[in-house]
């Protein structure tokens, strides 16, 4: 169990991409590919902030005496998250005005059915 | 001393002022672009010469590196920001008559941050910061490809958005398994700490990272999106997307492999992976009838050779894949905007229905001549040079396998002088002579296509001045100890 326990926010992490990545490449719903990219970008977030977690941490701020350096959070990972979710929003709202203009063209959401280009 | 952050702030300021001054006129916008791109190339050929002396490393807010985000400018960065502002200028030239449909303000706006992601990626030293300028790239090429709003353009831009999407999650999910092992994103300071780390996880995480990059460069698994994305853009766009776009991936994962990781040890699988695209977009390419898309297949033909002239990884080797990547940008630009104005004059994108086009079009078909004999490797084009390169470096390199993959590319060759042969042999012998009158392009087009075809000529003939440029951004990718004390001194 001890391996759970150290391991969790991995393992959720990972759980949520490959999550993802299974609703990207089974559902015919093309909403729901873009959920799927949705949890992939949730993943890796996750992943990246847990990199730099510490338990009961802190800012990485000196506001009082006696904070321990040791107790402080990697603040560079929740930069990085906060930039990679701009990005990640900006790609699904993109991905959803496609669906949307897809939808108008073809009437469906079925990617079996949107089918014109080939090989 | 001017400074090369320039490079990228100018495109990213006048993308985002461009609306602006749209308010102020509408005629004003498509002036923007080609401001831009006069600007980031008059900067790059300035700073030519003295970045070949010494590197130009720039910190971003004045900290120093590791701790900062620097920009390294040296002969790779350099050379690639000399092709981004070429061919970025050459073609938002040719967009000033070409793009009239649509929201044409939204068009320049997105073609401004397109190259603004190509530059930013090729000058950068900060993992992440690569990672950002490379989304840039790629959320304004998905945004282009659905441009027209018509039914092969939306269905090809979601394709691409999907799986591009899931690439650049792969190289995220790299980037933080590097934070993670080496707390920092510094390129040159993962490469000094490279070999701190027991293989296994560096594998792993080099994997992720080819693998994402891989999916923008178009290689042999991930190239499903490239010919419908590439043949659905207008045809500036799919210029765009050929000459520069990919070959940033290309880049991207040469950094990766030769100065973070230093990882000559997969090379000989990259190899073969490169011949393994080649062979299948040029076999993919000879049964295509629309033309753009033979085109796009071509695209991920030469990408494969790229990459394998890349993997033989010796500096002969990795002098032609970068002579290759300057002949295939020019190349592959003069081939789409020249087919651009014939399916605009034809309005149809079947290679039968160009009959006749050498009279109706004569110097649009010229220069797709040029541009395909340059593709296929014909003497005096610069394709003789960089394939001739390629070949040379292969059997220097010597080995059973580079052999057999040269000859494997060299069957790929003739593949591709097959179909390219068929398109000219269209244009110029098929279809009766009487009654053609001409319909030119026009002028603004013409241009690009003069500029492009000279370019290839003149560099075919005297490839000198480019092999003195080449030859110093092969020793930074050969040395990546110099890179490393350059950076970190």
């Amino acid at each position: 169990m001890s391996f759970l326990n150290a391991n969790t926010y991995y393992i959720a992490a990972f759980g949520l991409i490959f999550i993802g990545l299974y609703i990207v490449m089974a559902k015919k719903n093309l909403v729901k590919v873009v959920i799927g990219l949705s949890f992939v970008d949730s993943g890796i977030n996750l992943l990246l902030i847990s990199i730099g977690y510490i338990k009961g941490g802190t800012a990485p701020i000196f506001s009082r005496p006696g904070i321990s350096p040791l107790k402080m959070v990697d603040p560079i990972p929740q930069a990085l998250v906060l930039t990679a979710i701009v990005i990640g929003v900006a790609v699904l709202a993109l991905a959803l005005s496609l669906v949307v203009k897809l939808y108008q063209q073809y009437g469906t959401l079925d990617i079996r059915k949107i089918r014109g280009l080939k090989w | 001393m001017v400074n090369p952050v320039l490079l990228i702030a100018v495109p990213l300021g006048l993308a985002f002022s461009l609306p602006i001054f749209g308010l102020i006129s509408k005629r004003l916008e498509k002036y923007l672009p080609v401001i831009a791109m006069l600007f980031n190339l008059s900067l790059s050929v300035y700073l030519v010469p003295r970045v070949l002396t010494h590197p130009i490393i720039v910190y971003i807010g004045g900290w120093a590196p590791p701790f900062g985000i620097d920009l390294f400018v040296g002969p790779v960065g350099i050379f690639f920001s000399v092709i981004i502002a070429l061919v970025g200028l050459l073609v938002s030239i040719y967009a000033m008559d070409y793009i009239k449909e649509g929201d044409t303000g939204k068009y320049h706006v997105l073609f401004l941050l397109l190259l603004t992601g190509a530059q930013g990626v090729v000058l950068t030293g900060d993992i992440f910061n690569l990672f950002v300028f490379y989304e840039i790239l790629c959320i304004s090429s998905y945004a282009l490809v659905g441009y027209l709003r018509d039914r092969d353009g939306l269905e090809s831009a979601i394709k691409y958005l999907v799986q591009g999407s899931i690439g650049t999650g792969l190289v995220l999910t790299g980037i933080a398994f590097i934070y993670g092992l080496y707390g920092t994103l510094n390129m040159a300071d993962i490469a000094r700490q490279i070999n701190s780390i027991k293989p296994a996880a560096n594998f792993i995480t080099l994997a992720l990272i080819i693998t994402g990059l891989g999916v923008e460069a178009a290689i042999f698994p991930m190239n499903a999106w490239l010919p419908d994305a590439h043949s659905s853009a207008p045809s500036s766009i799919s210029a765009i997307l050929s000459g520069i776009a990919i070959e940033i991936g290309v880049y991207a994962i040469a950094r990766v492999i030769f100065t973070i990781f230093g990882a000559t040890d997969i090379l000989s699988f990259v190899a073969l992976v490169g011949i393994i695209t080649l062979l299948v977009g040029e076999m993919s390419a000879l049964k295509q009838n629309n033309i753009k898309r033979m085109l796009a297949y071509s695209s991920t033909g030469q990408i494969g050779l790229i990459v394998f002239a890349f993997a033989i990884a010796t500096s002969y080797g990795i002098e032609a894949g970068l002579f290759q990547i300057l002949n295939h940008s020019l190349s592959k630009a003069l081939l789409f905007l020249a087919a651009g104005y014939m399916i605009y004059r034809t309005g149809s994108m079947e290679i039968s229905s160009f009959e006749g086009m050498g009279k109706r079009m004569p110097l649009t078909s010229l220069g797709f001549t040029i541009g395909a004999f340059s593709l296929i490797g014909l003497p005096p084009f610069a394709g003789f040079a960089s394939k001739f390169l390629i070949v040379k470096a292969a059997l220097t390199k010597g080995g059973g396998l580079y052999t057999c993959l040269i000859a494997l590319a060299l069957v790929a060759t003739v593949i591709e002088g097959a179909y390219f042969f068929r398109v000219v042999q269209v244009l110029y012998f098929r279809g009766s002579n009487e009654n053609v009158t001409r319909q030119e392009a026009p002028v603004v087009a013409l241009v690009p296509f003069f500029v492009l075809a000279v370019l290839i000529i003149a560099i075919g003939i005297y490839p000198g001045p480019v092999m003195h440029v080449l030859n110093s951004a092969t020793s930074e990718f050969v040395h990546r100890i110099a890179y490393i004390q350059g950076v970190l001194r």
